[in-house]
């Protein structure tokens, strides 16, 4: 059983969907729907990724939707019934079991469907057509006899408030920050270079909202490693080192 | 070649579209009778020229023959569109036989959510939104332009679906493992 997806040799890159392996899966012969080892499934594709080199993203992540929705199905018909009274899915086995086998019927069709289209696809491919737009001396409407739908009057009111520049935004209630991170960071790493400093020396003279980023920049380079700090109770003088 | 069927074609050669039968007897002055003759005569001229006749998206169009597609796509410099992705082709299918068809309707049936295959479709021109469902779900239908891609007259041109059902061996050895997996765990 835990050899399952060894022998089955999966080609994961060209199932479409959890419905396209499952079926692919299940009409493979001597293998039970419930005896399909999923985490079998996602080591064999780890493997083929290893092998790969290189990992696609855009595979990968097929991958994952197609297993999350896979593990979603088999999980449904592994839960039994009674633990679920109020949910829909909570079937009798053999109900479940045959409406997963008519979602997979149906789903067959499609996938079949889906060959011809492809096929289709690239067999209309060899032909091709004409693209150049006609002359327009040959067009069914050309522009001299086309009706008009609006007033030029209306449609000139709506150009020209287009083309009116308006006022400009009156910013004044927005004050401009004065003091930057940056800013900040500079000065605490010049004090930082000369040793231990205290944070009172750093803000001194400063407003609060220069405190605050101050402390914000502390904090950014307490988060980078390039500096820690004591104190030795709340209030307390801060003691800021490398 | 009568001169009607040389109309035909020289109407056809202008045209960037497929064009009617009836498209084709209002220009002409003719019956839609005659003009179908013609068109019979122009296929029968074709033949052996790099220039086919072909019914496409419930009209008739002028196409470049498919030997002339490589030496064509290198003159106008327009190479092959990729290939449809399998669920790019499985959600057209779904799209194709069901429309209009919503999305989440494509996602029960694919068993996975068809986002961005639907997407690309709706990018590729194959497919159009038509509409919304009752619950408000955006509908989807294949555009005439699917039809002139693949080569089909109308919807009705596409092949019966049944003929890709399991067999009737497969869909009982499906029938019969589903169920010994209920019975195991109802056991």
């Amino acid at each position: 059983m835990a050899t399952v997806a060894h022998r089955l040799e999966l080609d994961l890159d060209v199932f479409a969907g959890p419905f396209d392996l499952l079926l692919s899966l299940v009409l493979r012969e001597e293998l039970d729907l419930l005896e399909v080892e999923l985490a079998e499934i996602v080591l064999a594709y780890v493997d083929h990724l290893e092998a790969e080199g290189e990992l696609d993203l855009e595979a990968a992540t097929e991958f994952l939707v197609l297993i999350a929705a896979l593990l979603e199905l088999k999980s449904r018909l592994m839960l039994p019934g009674e633990e679920l009274p109020d949910d829909l899915d909570a079937l009798a086995p053999a109900e479940a079991a045959e409406e997963l086998l008519e979602r997979l019927l149906q789903y067959a069709r499609f996938r079949g469907a889906g060959g011809w289209m492809a096929a289709a696809h690239a067999a209309g491919q060899a032909y091709l057509h004409r693209s150049a737009p006609l002359p327009p001396g040959l067009r069914r409407v050309s522009v001299e006899v086309a009706e008009r739908a609006y007033d030029p009057d209306v449609l000139g009111a709506a150009v020209g408030s287009l083309l009116r520049t308006p006022p400009p935004l009156d910013l004044r209630h927005i004050a401009a920050p004065r003091v930057s991170v940056a800013e900040r960071l500079a000065l605490l790493r010049s004090l930082l270079a000369r040793g231990r400093f205290s944070f009172d020396e750093a803000v001194e003279g400063a407003d609060r909202v220069t405190e605050a980023v101050t402390l914000f920049a502390l904090l950014e380079l307490y988060k980078r490693g390039e500096a820690a700090w004591e104190q030795a109770e709340p209030f307390g003088p801060i003691t800021v080192h490398a | 070649m009568t001169a009607l069927a040389a109309q035909v074609e020289a109407l056809l050669f202008l045209a960037p579209e497929p064009v009617t039968v009836e498209e084709l007897a209002d220009a002409l002055q003719t019956g839609e009778e005659a003009v179908r003759d013609a068109l019979e005569d122009l296929a029968g001229a074709l033949e052996g020229r790099g220039v086919v006749l072909r019914e496409v998206a419930g009209g008739w169009a002028l196409a470049s023959h498919p030997d002339a597609e490589e030496a064509a796509r290198r003159l106008l410099a327009r190479p092959r569109t990729s290939a449809l992705t399998a669920a790019q082709a499985e959600t057209l299918a779904i799209v194709g036989y069901l429309q209009p068809v919503s999305r989440p309707e494509v996602a029960r049936i694919r068993g996975v959510a068809s986002e961005s295959a639907t997407a690309a479709l709706v990018e590729r021109g194959l497919i159009e939104e038509s509409g919304r469902s009752q619950f408000g779900a955006v509908l989807y239908r294949t555009t005439p332009l699917f039809l002139k891609l693949f080569g089909l007259r109308s919807l009705d041109d596409l092949p019966d679906p049944a003929q890709w059902d399991p067999s009737p061996e497969d869909e009982s050895a499906l029938r019969d493992r589903l169920l010994r997996a209920g019975e195991q765990r109802a056991g």
